[in-house]
Order: C-alpha cells, then structure tokens, then sequence
C-alpha cells in the first residue's frame, strides 16, 4: 500500500443511521489513490462517488474502517483535521456558489490566509494559482459576482490551487460548461499536477473527459468499486461498465463495432487520437496494397 | 443540520394520513382548546391517552415522537419550576428558608408538563406527521377562503408558505455544502471570540443569500413560463373531499372536549381528585 498517496480501506458510510431513511452510501471500500497521477472516479447518480471523496478529506467520518493519507490514518487525533484539510484540496461540485469575497483576488486569499500564510506568500500563491487556471490581473480586481459561469468556476478552483495541497479532489470540476469551459478546467488541472507534482482525484460523468486526462478509473456502482485499474484496462471491460449503467467511451464503441464489421482495429482504443492513428494507418496499409 | 425535526412527514399510511387536510387543521385546533380546558387531574390523565392512543392510530413510532420533544425540555423544565416554587396552596408539604413547596405546586407542575407535552405532539401529530406541507397550505387556502370577500389574498398568502416550505430543506443543504466548501479551504466556525465566530459566518451568509436571490428569481421566471397568474380562476389537480371518516374524526374530537368540561365540572363539584 504504499505507493497510495491516500487511500482507504473497508470503508463503510451509512448517512441517517438508524431511522426510515437509512441508505447505505459506502459498502466496505477500498481503494488507493497512487502518488502524482490523476484518477478518475465515475459511477452513476448515486453509486457513491460524491461520498467517497469527501472521506477524504475528512468532510464525513467513516463509520468503520480507515483513510491514510502517507500510510497515517487521518482520523488519529480528531483535532488535527484541519491540517488534512490543506494537505487535501477538495473542490466541491458548483464550486462557483462558495465564491464570497468582494474581489476575485481576495477570495483567492481566503484559504491560504486561514493556512496562516504571511502576506508576501498568500500574494505569491493567490497570483501562481491565477497564473494556473488562467485568470487575468485585471480578472483578479473584478467582483467574483462580475465574472462569466466558466470564470467564476476557474476563481473557485484557484481558491483551493492556491493553498498547494498535496492531493486535489474535484467532484464534477466541468458539470455545466461548454466544451471551451471545460477544456480550459481540465487543463488548469492538468498543469497543477504537471507543476506540483500533486495527486489529483477527478470525479466525473463524462468519459471521454475522464479517458483522455486520467492515468488511473475506479469505477463505482451501488456504494462499490467494481473496476479498477488503467485506463485501458477499465474502459475496455466493456461488460462491467454496462452494468454499472455507465457508457463506454464513443469512440471504443466505435471501434468495437469497426472490429465486429470485419475491419482490423484495436477495440482498445480510447481516445480520439488514437483512434485517427489507428484508422490512418489502416488507410495507409490499404493504399500500399492496392 | 440534518436532526432539525420541525415534525417532518412521516407516511405510514394510517387513518390520520388519509383523512381531509382541512379536517386536521381543524382537529388540531380543537385539539389545542381541549389542552387548555382540562382542569382535573382525571381530565388531564384522560388527555394523555389520548395522545398514546393518537400515536397509535398514526402509527408514528415513539421515538420520533420523543426526538420531537428534545426542543422543549428546556421550556418545559422552567414551567415545571416556577410552578413548583411559585404556587401557593393550603397543603405545605416542604418548607426551608423562603423555599415553600405546596402539594398543589406539584400538581399544577404536573399539569402543565403535561398540557405542554400533548400540545406538541397533538399538533405536529395532525399537523406535520401526517399531512404534507404542500396539503396544509392548501387546506389553510380553502379554510380561509371566505376572507377573500374582504380583499384578503389569501391565496398569495398561501403560495408564499408552500415556497417558504418547500424551500426550507433546500436551504439546509444549500448551508451543509457551503459550510463544507468553506471547510475545505480551512474556515473554522466552532473555535475563537465570539466576534470572530460571528466573521466566520460571512462566508456562508453571503453565498447562501446570492443563491437565495437566484433561486427566487428563477422560480418567479419558471412561474411565469408557466403562466401563473395568481390565485383568480385557478383549478387544483387534487380536490379533496370531505367523507364519513371526516365528519366521525370531528364528532369524536368535539365528544373529546365535551367529556373534558363535564369531568371538570362533575369533579370539582364532588371534589374529586385535585383542581387546578
């Protein structure tokens, strides 16, 4: 276990113990996140994803069962919670609803000031954290209320960015914005791994998202992980992602009914690219033979 | 956040679930003047069998009942205090200094412990446990639909407590996920001054009204989308009727206060047990 960065083990979440509306929302989880590489977690409406991030960062106590952030179980001294907190960033979903401050600059600053951070350091991070998401100078005078839905969403993740925290949570980071939106937060996302070096843990709806950006899938149904492993391993058991009720990637299915046709491809292909180097080379192939 | 039990729906199905809303908001009412007309500790035993027996009837488990009571103990208790310090009677039972307690004291303690009690769950047992809010607003509209003649908007007023109502656990949850966003960029709300926990509170506030702001104003445009007008030529979906089980359920509960002022009166006539 100790390549996880964070990890649980036989987790178990129940929420409304003990009264009518009891529902079981872990069933005995676990799950390792590895360090410096981002994992994508997808499941359907309910499956549990929502939950399981916010174990990590302390949000919600397991029931039984154990989270270790670098193999120490984070709820050793109840007290220290707060210090999990910074070490793992966690951007709720809709993270443009927490925005409060009357700059986006100062909203920025809202989480490093709590870490206790000096002003010339909260100026520092607040500024690399715009530089990351992509947000201007002058954006950062303005009022967060003045901003654009995909700005607004990009000052918010900043606000967790900037308080450099080892591990980065996003639930659902690019839920209601155009591809040009999403794009521009996935990666913002991207870039912070590639500059920290942090662990990221992206939860989300959309495969082909989630196929291209993520190293690692765990795939969640009925408050379980039924997959898990590399994006090539996951996205390709066709069968489990179905009965999770989930799609597989576009393209895969593509290539998967390309294959049933007779053509030679790789039914492993995942992304876009892969698949148009793939098809030119088989085009390739049929000009050489002709 | 999540305990805050207002006496939330509880649909078991019974009786009391199927009777008209109009009919439990009168119950109710009745049921509170039967509260403050008992007098006798007969009529006062009689009150909280009652109140068993309604439990009963809703089929609502005890422990949510008992959970509904936590709010009050401290009410509760302060009555029960003052009246057993506060009142005079002729049968002095325990005297030290300026401490007197009267045998009377105790009972009236009694009394009011137990009117307070039933009041509770006597209202939230027709009111809340077994109607919907949406079924109580609208039974609130139809019973005061005769003001209408005098220029009262009754049905605005009835709206704006559906949407209050129905935005109420909304709201709750709008809080939990800000307060936990706030959380994980490191806001503390439960340590420090009270000026500082009061600054704390900023960062939810703020958030919580702008969401407030935009929820009514997309309700109000959704509205509108559909053509709400307010209340004039407005049809309902679901038009209850008052039955039999109505008209029984109101003869039983007006037998139940009639029975209450005889009891008082036959017993402090006799001089039965104690009267308050």
């Amino acid at each position: 276990m100790s390549e996880y960065k964070i990890a649980l083990t036989g987790v178990t979440y129940r929420y409304s113990p003990d009264t009518p509306y009891e529902t079981r929302a872990l069933d005995n989880v676990s799950v390792g996140f590895e360090s410096g590489k981002i994992t994508g977690v997808i499941g359907h409406t309910g499956s549990g994803k929502s939950t399981l991030i916010q174990m990590l960062n302390g949000l919600l106590k397991p029931d039984s069962g154990e989270v270790t952030l670098d193999g120490a179980d984070i709820w050793a001294n109840p007290k220290k919670i707060s210090s999990v907190r910074f070490k793992v960033g966690m951007v709720m979903q809709y993270p443009e609803y927490q925005l409060f401050e009357e700059t986006v600059r100062k909203d920025i600053a809202f989480g490093p000031q709590n870490m206790g951070m000096n002003e010339d350091e909260v100026k520092k991070a607040v500024e690399d954290a715009a530089a990351v998401v992509g947000l201007t100078e002058e954006q950062l005078e303005k009022s967060p209320f003045d901003l654009s839905g995909g700005q607004k969403r990009r000052a918010a993740i900043a606000g967790i960015m900037a308080m450099k925290p080892e591990v980065l949570v996003l639930d659902e980071p690019a839920a209601g914005l155009d591809p040009e939106g999403r794009e521009s937060i996935l990666n913002a996302v991207e870039k912070y791994r590639n500059e920290t070096g942090a662990t990221v843990i992206i939860v989300s709806h959309s495969m082909e998202d989630m196929a291209r950006r993520c190293d690692n899938i765990v795939v969640m149904s009925h408050s379980k992980i039924i997959l898990n492993g590399k994006c090539d391993e996951v996205f390709t058991n066709s069968e489990k992602l179905t009965d999770a009720g989930l799609d597989i990637p576009q393209i895969t299915r593509l290539m998967m009914l390309l294959r049933s046709k007779g053509v030679d491809v790789d039914s492993k292909i995942y992304t876009v690219d892969r698949a148009e180097q793939a098809l030119l080379k088989l085009f390739a192939e049929r000009e050489a033979t002709r | 956040m999540k305990s805050i039990s207002l006496g939330q729906y509880y649909a078991s199905g019974s009786i009391l679930h199927k009777l008209d809303p109009r009919t439990k908001v009168l119950l109710g009412m009745l049921y509170i003047v039967c509260t403050f007309l008992c007098k006798n500790i007969i009529a006062f035993g009689l009150l909280f069998l009652s109140g068993i027996l309604l439990i009963a009837i809703a089929k609502i488990p005890f422990k949510i009942i008992l959970r509904s009571l936590r709010p009050i103990i401290f009410i509760m208790l302060f009555t029960v205090v003052i009246n057993v310090f506060w009142t005079t009677g002729d049968r002095l039972l325990f005297s030290w200094s300026f401490i007197n307690i009267y045998a009377e004291g105790l009972y009236n303690a009694l009394f009011m412990a137990i009117r307070i009690i039933m009041l509770i769950t006597g209202t939230s047992l027709f009111l809340t446990y077994t109607t919907t809010p949406i079924q109580l607003t609208d039974a609130i509209e139809r019973l005061l639909a005769p003001l209408k003649r005098i220029k009262v908007p009754v049905h605005e007023f009835s709206m704006m407590m559906t949407i209050a109502l129905r935005f109420v656990p909304t709201l709750i949850d709008e809080t939990e996920r800000i307060m936990s966003a706030q959380k994980a960029r490191g806001a503390d709300f439960s340590n420090g001054s009270l000026v500082k926990r009061a600054k704390a509170l900023i960062p939810i506030l703020v958030p919580l009204f702008v969401s407030a702001f935009r929820r009514a104003d997309e309700l109000a445009t959704a509205m509108e989308c559909r053509c709400y007008h307010g209340g004039e030529g407005r049809t309902k979906m679901t038009v209850t009727r008052m039955q039999g089980s109505d008209i029984t359920a109101l003869f039983a509960m007006i037998v139940f206060g009639t029975v209450i002022v005889l009891i008082n009166y036959y017993a402090a006539k006799y001089g039965i047990g104690y009267t308050m």
